[in-house]
């Protein structure tokens, strides 16, 4: 279920106003964040975040298509590398 | 066989049910149409005239985004996803379910058909 219109998008309030004062104060810097439940404003547009994944910061640079899409999802969570053996293993089996 | 938005030839079905032929269009749509064109839902496809098909194209054309165009405005979409490296994007590309599905079993639809790994047990029996 999609959230209420009336209430507006989730917008962390202290990364807002961060976004705000680094634009003012022409600062390119990365903003650091673990908000990843925040939905990305037009505001946010050009911003650079450092978004916490549980173990790093994933660099994510805004661009206009992500609005409206929270910033947890550009900074995956889990690592799949692959089954073990996978492709030398079926190869090996083949014979 | 009348016929709207190029190749689409409904049949000698009820209106309603032969509007569902066009991709994009389901019962909900199909009845509203006709309403909108103010043709008899009942009646059958092969009975409506020249007339009659030029104004459910008018209305197609103007209103609702169906066949072709319906399947750019996914494949875009899709293809946005896959640009911005959202999430959702990154299990459209690797063929997996997009919205939260289990996938230790189940999932087939997205996976396709199953990749069986032989188990130790059985790569015993074969030497």
């Amino acid at each position: 279920m999609s959230r209420s219109l009336k209430k507006g998008p989730y917008v962390d309030a202290r990364l807002a106003a961060k976004v705000e004062k680094n634009k003012l104060g022409g600062v390119r810097e990365p903003i650091k964040t673990w908000a990843r439940d925040c939905t990305i404003i037009p505001d946010f547009v050009s911003a650079t975040f450092l978004v916490h994944n549980g173990k790093q910061f994933i660099k994510v640079y805004i661009t206009e298509d992500m609005v409206g899409h929270k910033l947890g999802e550009f900074s995956p969570t889990r690592v799949f590398k692959g089954h073990s053996g996978g492709k030398a293993k079926a190869a090996a089996g083949a014979k | 066989m009348p016929r709207i938005q190029g190749v689409d030839l409904p049949s000698n079905k009820p209106t309603h049910i032969s509007l569902r032929y066009l991709q994009g269009i389901g019962p909900t749509l199909a009845l509203q149409l006709c309403r909108q064109a103010k043709l008899d839902p009942q009646r059958k496809a092969r009975e409506l005239s020249d007339e009659e098909l030029a104004r459910l194209a008018v209305i197609l054309d103007r209103e609702y985004t169906i066949e072709g165009g319906l399947r750019r405005r996914i494949n875009q979409d899709i293809h946005r996803l896959k640009d911005i490296q959202a999430y959702r994007g990154l299990r459209h590309r690797r063929g997996l379910p997009v919205r939260g599905q289990r996938t230790k079993t189940n999932a087939r639809t997205r996976k396709g058909p199953r990749k069986t790994v032989a188990s130790k047990k059985s790569v015993k029996e074969l030497r």
